[in-house]
């Protein structure tokens, strides 16, 4: 029977679209009155608190209040001190309650206690390492291309790192929209903001297609999908190959908004830094080579004759088809071509070394002498400034745009331009207003500046929603990307608006906005319901008590680290090579591991992100697929997970080091035990598990026990 | 040993109940005690469950020949090839797309000898000497064709319907309809050529949007064939037994202190199913239970055909026990990719797969698997007429042959065809869209409403089109 019910419920939605789909058809006439009349496309009005009801002095609790009270249930008590402190420490900076933090929280009797630990999470370096975590999710964050070669991307992690500290700045969120979208454009010169645009080009990329021009079509599609998914929640992608079947959203809207980044010029090697910065870069190294370029002409004279001969030695060896791909220039290779000097490259590369070995005695001697002078100079020639994936505008008026039938690149329709979805100005389209900025189109700013915008009554309503989703365990509206009439309606609209209103009024704060979630008692409840309240509200859609949550993999393995004291705590830069990380697959070179050992046990936001070989503790608790965006973890629970936490390696040098440091620590079992109730759970053991835990002991060693913690639900599930 | 030894004895019955049975005794259990919410969606992602209509096929085994193989020197005979030998591409036949650029090259005849066999009279190479054996439990389908002459986009496609990367694999789906009748094996199975992935790599069995449940997962022979699966060094049997009854005693505790919840519960049934797994997962790739003869008929006694022939024998051992998809691999990253001397790659693939295939076919059949098996075998494409150099041949996506077995595919026909020379599909054509529909409708699904809410849109496998090609069914 129960197999027979979810076949049914998995087949009951296809049926009601299938229904959709025909009165959409009959109705299609009626279309832009519906856009006018769906809840997310109307503008943000800031609602009235409900009133009337015993005030907590939170306008959070007062809008849950009036709906819970409405059906009749009342909130849950609120849960424990240590509860609380595990819960929001997980929450906020994605890492355990140490003891004497526990410790201190418990004995703080005044009345901001819990205000004072937000404040001081909210403060901590790991909060933005937590937050930026759910927005990489968002944007299909890797470290590498995908496809065949899957190269590695060597600066992608300045937008990993640019994110972290986004969230820790506490910038404006809409600051941080328009430097994603058009940093380059909006804020000349400043190199966070050409970092930021490193947006646009995350996700994955064929870069020897034997098609270049669908390749280019490709990047922009992802774009034009992730913007709309990311900041604006809604669901285009249907809308590029034919009107939208479900949405009022007709198939010119998808190009139009595509026409905003068709100028783009795909950059993989911006030097992320000032103008002076690039100036006085670009003056040492014009002086460097002036200064070398005699000697640098005399190498080059002894060696590369020897080069040239040994390279066209090995080259001769390749087929035909690989001798012509190499000596074709790189901007007129085709695909194909790419594709065999990727491949053949290993082959015909001449080793320095090599080169010395086939000279003379007194060539040698000569190269020597000649070398060791250039090198006099190195301490002249200015470092590479740090390089970053983003965008500028290409150069001349914009490429344009045209409507593709059925999506395809080769089937063109009228051309479009630039402007916005027409759900979001009363049915019509409207010209987007676009300014010239030196150098740049513009439109991409005139994009950004409309997405956060008062005309645009989703980008905050979308990212407040994203923020009660990661608090509570799910959004007001529970398809966090989908705002549109297929998406689900929100259980408390007024709240979500007025939490929106606050944002914009606020000079949207993410921080702060946290502070109002988390200071509401709605926040605060115990997770345990009363028998009445799960029967009328099995799926807590009114938030009469809080959601149990399950730690995601990041956070299982950062703790595996934490307690067992060898967590590094150690900040940004190039992302962590495992060694069980680094071998070829699939086509991908191999990568080199990360040389020094103590960078394994770093967060896990820092490991580099291979497309084509996940991390597999990881992957396990379902790390989401980084190609496209991902706005809500999948939450599954499954054998090769009870694996991973039994066997992995993870698991067992954490059991192992946990246990090295509580007998160090603490001389007797009985404190071992508490000591580790306290640093796995954030809490001490009752009588009877004090008890069997010594009893387990016993026979086991305290490793084990250590172990043992880490596999509790207990350890995965906040309460 | 059942490590599950918890405070109720009640549970003891569970070591004895054997498979699959024990999940749903487990779950029966809880639910009496009130700890498990009925009719739960979500709780178990993986339970068997029946599909959109009856059907015969229960399980696949996708025999993918990376690198792509030529079908006109295998499958598919092109006398006309051989005569036109030596010119250039006749200008009747229009531009075409490939890879390395062989459009202007001389055609290639096939060195190869066809002939036709079985019943049917189904014309195969001497290159598939066992396999010709069997073309009357084959359908073949020769007039295959798909979107891209790259590799990875076309990996991607024969295994996920699409050539941009992330999307679930045709395995992903097959389990997220139909769930696993083993419990003790992950769902989806992947045994690649240890040589080295396809291009493309781990995305070609992904669940891309699709939960992590549904993704295929490496499997390999000795004592772990599984990742994660064996005790952690220094840890004996015994002590994982007390520190599991530790857990699981504590588990219940917890949840006994927090009234029903499913996921909780589910969790327990996990740790379950983990041990069940370390137990039972060995045992499926042991081959010390196998007979000489089956031995000796994949292969393995020869030192060509014994390694694949060894990953083919597990696939059978795989689906015997209940698994539901199973992709073996054939060739390293290079694999079928034969730009230089065909004769020479092909050759030794063709050496060290046609015997345990073979070999495959009929041991199903024999032990009255082969109807509920469907057994696929392709790359993700064929090869073009053209040479590559001398003695090459480039990617041809445009025309090439797969061929399905078994699990309700009709054996002895040819469905399809290639033009003269084995360019481009010709007439019966089908995309690999129509492919993956018909592979669907044999596992009993209306492949239109095998469905997934990903952003706001009911994404499906054969997402741009596709139909049921009715030439397949028997």
């Amino acid at each position: 029977m129960r197999e027979l019910s979810k076949r049914q419920s998995r087949m009951l939605p296809v049926r009601r679209s299938f229904v959709l789909g025909v009165t959409l058809v009959l109705a299609a006439a009626t279309r832009a009155d519906e856009a006018v009349d769906h809840w997310a496309w109307k503008a943000v009005v800031c609602p009235a608190v409900p009133s009337g009801l015993p005030s907590t002095g939170n306008p959070i609790d007062s809008f849950v209040r009036a709906r819970l009270t409405a059906a009749g249930l009342t909130p849950a008590p609120p849960a424990s001190r240590e509860q609380l402190l595990r819960r929001v420490t997980f929450d906020l900076i994605g890492l355990p309650p140490t003891p004497r933090e526990i410790d201190a929280f418990v004995a703080d009797t005044s009345p901001d206690a819990w205000a004072k630990v937000i404040d001081r999470l909210l403060a901590s370096p790991h909060y933005g390492e937590r937050w930026a975590r759910h927005w990489l999710d968002l944007v299909r964050y890797a470290d590498t291309n995908g496809y065949e070669f899957d190269e590695p991307r060597p600066d992608a992690w300045r937008y990993r790192d640019y994110v972290i500290q986004a969230f820790n700045s506490d910038k404006p969120y809409d600051r941080f929209v328009i430097e994603q979208l058009a940093g380059d454009e909006a804020f000349p010169g400043e190199p966070t903001a050409l970092v930021a645009t490193g947006f646009n080009l995350l996700g994955p990329d064929m870069t020897d297609s034997s098609d270049q021009p669908l390749r280019r079509m490709n990047t922009l599609v992802d774009m034009t999908d992730t913007t709309a998914l990311a900041f604006l929640g809604m669901t285009l992608t249907c809308a590029r190959c034919h009107d939208h079947k479900f949405e009022p959203i007709p198939q010119t809207d998808y190009y139009r908004l595509l026409a905003f980044f068709a100028p783009a010029r795909f950059r993989h090697n911006l030097h992320a830094v000032t103008p002076p910065e690039e100036e006085a870069y670009a003056a040492a190294l014009r002086e460097y080579d002036s200064l070398t370029r005699g000697l640098r002409d005399e190498i080059a004279a002894v060696e590369e004759p020897v080069r040239t001969r040994l390279r066209d030695a090995k080259l001769s060896r390749l087929s035909e088809e690989a001798r012509l791909a190499h000596r074709t220039p790189e901007k007129n290779r085709d695909g194909g071509q790419l594709e065999l000097v990727a491949q053949t490259e290993r082959f015909i590369r001449v080793s320095d070394a090599e080169v010395v070995k086939a000279l003379t005695a007194g060539e040698r001697a000569r190269l020597d002498e000649l070398k060791r002078r250039l090198k006099s100079f190195d301490p002249r020639r200015p470092p590479t400034p740090p390089l970053a994936m983003g965008l500028s505008d290409l150069p001349g008026p914009p490429a344009k745009t045209y409507l593709l039938e059925r999506g395809e690149l080769a089937n063109r329709g009228p051309e479009v331009q630039p402007g916005f979805p027409v759900v979001l100005t009363s049915g019509q389209p409207v010209p987007a207003t676009i300014v010239p900025v030196p150098n740049s189109s513009g439109r991409r700013l005139a994009l950004a500046k409309w997405v956060v915008s008062p005309g645009n009554p989703l980008a905050a309503r979308v990212i407040v929603n994203r923020l009660w989703q990661h608090h509570f365990g799910r959004g007001l509206v529970a398809t966090p990307s989908d705002f549109g009439t297929r998406g689900r309606v929100p259980t408390h609209p007024e709240l979500l608006d007025w939490l929106a209103s606050e944002l914009v009024s606020g000079g949207w704060t993410l921080k702060r906005l946290h502070r109002l979630m988390l200071l509401s008692e709605t926040y605060q409840q115990s997770t345990l319901a009363s028998p009445r309240a799960v029967a009328s509200d099995p799926e807590n859609h009114l938030l009469g008590r809080m959601n149990r949550l399950r730690l995601e993999g990041e956070p299982v393995r950062d703790t595996l680290l934490a307690v067992s004291g060898r967590l590094n705590p150690k900040r940004g830069g190039p992302g962590v090579v495992l060694p069980g990380a680094s071998q070829a697959a699939g086509g991908s070179r191999a990568l080199p591991v990360t040389a020094d050992a103590a960078e394994y046990a770093r967060r896990s936001i820092y490991l580099f992100a291979r497309r084509n070989l996940r991390n597999p503790f990881l992957e396990t608790f379902d790390l989401p697929d980084s190609n496209l965006s991902c706005p809500k973890r999948e939450r599954s629970t499954t054998a090769p997970q009870a694996l991973a936490l039994l066997n992995a390696d993870e698991a067992l040098a954490a059991a192992r080091g946990m246990s090295a440091k509580l007998e160090i620590e603490h001389p007797s079992p009985s404190a071992r035990v508490e000591a580790a109730y306290r640093l796995a759970l954030g809490r001490p053991p009752s009588a009877d598990e004090r008890e069997r835990a010594l009893e387990f002991l016993r026979e086991s060693p305290l490793s084990e026990l250590c172990r043992a913690l880490f596999n509790l639900n207990e350890f995965v599930y906040l309460d | 040993m059942n490590p599950f030894t918890g405070p109720t004895d009640r549970r003891s019955f569970l070591r004895d109940a054997g498979g699959g049975f024990g999940v749903l005794a487990l779950a029966a259990m809880l639910a009496d005690e009130g700890w498990l919410v009925a009719a739960e969606p979500d709780a178990d992602p993986l339970a068997p469950r029946p599909p959109h209509f009856p059907a015969r096929a229960k399980r696949v085994i996708f025999l993918f020949m990376a690198g792509g193989p030529s079908h006109v020197d295998t499958f598919d005979p092109k006398p006309d090839l051989t005569r036109l030998h030596g010119q250039k591409l006749p200008a009747s036949f229009g531009m075409v797309k490939t890879r390395r650029g062989v459009d202007k090259n001389r055609l290639l005849a096939s060195k190869r000898t066809f002939a036709k066999h079985g019943r049917s009279g189904i014309e195969v190479s001497d290159w598939f000497p066992h396999l010709a054996g069997c073309v009357d439990d084959i359908c073949v389908l020769r007039g295959c064709h798909g979107d891209s002459v790259t590799h990875p986009e076309s990996v991607y496609l024969m295994n996920t319907g699409s050539i941009l990367m992330g999307r679930p694999s045709l395995g992903a789906w097959a389990t997220y309809g139909l769930g696993t009748e083993n419990r003790n094996m992950p769902a989806f199975v992947v045994l690649p050529d240890p040589g080295g992935w396809p291009k493309g790599g781990a995305p070609a069995w992904g669940n891309g949007y699709l939960p992590a449940a549904y993704q295929g997962t490496l499997v390999r022979g000795g004592d772990v064939p599984v990742r994660h699966l064996a005790t952690p060094p220094g840890v004996t049997a015994g002590q994982q037994r007390r520190t599991l009854d530790f857990v699981n005693r504590a588990n219940r505790d917890h949840l006994a202190a927090r009234g029903p919840d499913t996921e909780l519960a589910a969790r327990i049934a996990a740790y379950e199913l983990a041990f069940r797994m370390q137990a039972h997962a060995p045992e499926v790739v042991d081959l010390a239970s196998e007979t000489a003869e089956t031995k000796a008929l994949y292969g393995l006694d020869r030192k060509e055909t014994a390694e694949f022939g060894t990953r083919c024998l597990l696939a059978r051992r795989m689906v015997e026990r209940g698994v539901r998809f199973v992709q073996v691999y054939s060739g390293d990253t290079n694999g079928w990719d034969a730009h230089t001397d065909i004769e020479k790659n092909h050759g030794e693939l063709c050496r060290a797969s046609d015997k345990p295939i073979a070999a495959l076919l009929n041991d199903l059949k024999r032990r009255g698997l082969l109807d509920e098996t469907l057994v696929i075998w392709g790359g993700e494409f064929g090869r073009t007429p053209m040479t590559e150099g001398t003695n090459g041949r480039d990617h041809n996506p445009h025309g090439f042959t797969m061929w399905l077995a078994g699990g309700g595919a009709k054996g002895g026909t040819v469905v399809g065809s290639t033009d003269a020379i084995g360019l481009r599909a010709a007439e019966g054509a089908t995309h690999v869209r129509d492919v993956h529909a018909t592979i669907l409708h044999l596992l009993g699904f209306h492949h239109k409403r095998l469905t997934f809410l990903h952003n706001g849109r009911r994404e499906r496998l054969t997402d741009n089109g596709g139909e049921v090609i009715d030439a397949v069914l028997a």
